[in-house]
């Protein structure tokens, strides 16, 4: 089938390459992948831990998670059981791509088929996942589940638990979960910090979420980008969006350079306090740095503008927000018609000058 | 206020979304100006808008008002002082529903 050069005879990484493109050319069948591992044995290079994994990582790229899963059952029962590093990745992509009750079956069998039990990362990847579905009861339990097994949560699992009350803007909860992890003595990290003050602001509570700033430095970590942000956006919800343009200069002064959320966050915090001016220079500032609008900010942007009679200007904003590619034409469109609709039947009623 | 819903509704809706963006044969006058037999009304918004800009057209003592030259007036039912925000509703015009 294959003739060998005498001079260069294939290695192990000749026939990965073969590996790929059999995974790649995977229909419903395995059978392109399993000439290629035959031949692999025949020729001295019997499948190891790697081919495995490359193998795996191809078909769940392209789709086949199901031809994944076949081809890593039948590696392990000819003694070539993946490591956890496979085992780990099939398990976030059954969880991104397929239904719960795929991934379960698949620890199932390979908890008793194989003996492969899930480990901490597993874990914080199943939790992850119902906490990104805002199923905190679940996630509970398997906090339950994973002390059981004898392993310790670790930093990971707590943030994720963290943004997972986070997601549901309970700030108490996130407060609640930063304690236990203090009982526990698991040491913060910056993440971590992130997520208290994102949940604590969220949720309205920008007064703690200050004094976490405060400990968070204390304890060496440098705030960055997302924890200012995080704050300024309690601050706007707060209706106090010009603590935040403060708190934008002292950051500035820290070395922490502001990204694209932080002027989307302080765009949208100053036109809802209809305070348009500053928001205008805010926006000059952006379009300087050729900063993206985000649809939220720009649609509030807008409507200040018309409310205010400057349309001209509106439509400035949507020629920028095409021009620097933050909006699809159809997304700035139609918000600028629906805005200018808006405008027009609020001018009819005699509501906006 | 605009709530925030409705505007994701527009986008999301495929009949409103086709609407702008499906091309249309044009009537004359309109063919005229965009030098094109077929367009959108997406693209017949944008074509009118920067060749205001490009004209400038624009009041300069009130941004907000279009003075119309001859060209303009043609397809917007030939009123010479055009505010911007009827100019969405008056591009409508030449484009009709299409009974689907």
């Amino acid at each position: 089938m294959i003739k060998i050069h005498p001079t260069f005879s294939p290695d192990r990484f000749t026939y990965h390459v073969l590996l790929i493109q059999s995974c790649k050319s995977v229909g419903l069948s395995l059978s392109p992948v399993h000439q290629v591992l035959n031949l692999m044995t025949s020729n001295g290079f019997p499948p190891n831990k790697v081919s495995t994994d490359i193998a795996v990582r191809t078909l769940c790229s392209s789709g086949c998670e199901e031809q994944a899963i076949e081809l890593v059952k039948e590696l392990s029962s000819k003694d070539s059981p993946p490591d956890m590093y496979t085992y780990n990745f099939i398990v976030r992509h059954l969880c991104k791509n397929r239904p719960l009750s795929t991934m379960n079956s698949f620890i199932k069998e390979m908890r008793e088929g194989f003996d492969i039990k899930p480990d901490l990362v597993t874990y914080t990847i199943m939790i992850d996942n119902v906490c990104n579905s805002k199923n905190l009861r679940e996630a509970t339990r398997l906090l339950g589940v994973l002390s059981e097994e004898g392993y310790k949560p670790d930093c990971y699992v707590y943030n994720t638990i963290m943004k997972g009350y986070c997601m549901l803007s309970q700030g108490g909860e996130v407060l609640r979960v930063y304690k236990k992890m203090q009982e526990e003595g698991v040491k913060p990290d910056l993440v971590t910090y992130n997520t208290l003050i994102y949940g604590l602001s969220k949720s309205g509570r920008v007064k703690d979420a200050k004094k976490f700033l405060n400990v968070m430095m204390e304890q060496g970590h440098v705030p960055d980008a997302v924890t200012y942000t995080s704050l300024m956006n309690g601050m706007c919800r707060e209706g106090d969006p010009l603590g935040a343009v403060a708190l934008l200069e002292k950051m500035e002064a820290q070395g922490c350079a502001p990204n694209s959320c932080t002027y989307n966050t302080l765009l949208h915090g100053l036109c809802k306090a209809r305070l348009l001016d500053k928001g205008m220079k805010l926006y000059d500032v952006m379009k300087q740095n050729g900063t993206k609008l985000e649809t939220g900010s720009y649609g509030t942007f807008l409507r200040a503008l018309c409310r205010n009679g400057r349309v001209a200007e509106a439509y400035e904003v949507f020629d920028y927000a095409i021009e620097s590619k933050s909006l699809s034409d159809v997304a700035a469109y139609t918000t600028l018609e629906s805005t200018l609709k808006w405008l027009n039947k609020a001018r009819e009623q005699g509501l906006v000058i | 206020m605009l709530p925030q819903r409705m505007k994701k509704v527009m986008t999301d809706n495929p009949k409103t979304l086709a609407n702008l963006i499906d091309l249309v044969n044009l009537p004359s006058t309109l063919r005229e100006f965009m030098g094109q037999s077929q367009t959108s009304r997406l693209g017949c918004f944008k074509r009118v808008w920067s060749y205001i800009k490009e004209n400038n057209l624009q009041d300069p003592n009130n941004k907000n008002l279009v003075n119309c030259d001859e060209k303009l007036k043609s397809i917007l039912l030939g009123k010479t002082r055009v505010e911007l925000t009827e100019l969405p509703t008056l591009i409508k015009l030449h484009f009709p529903k299409q009974p689907r």
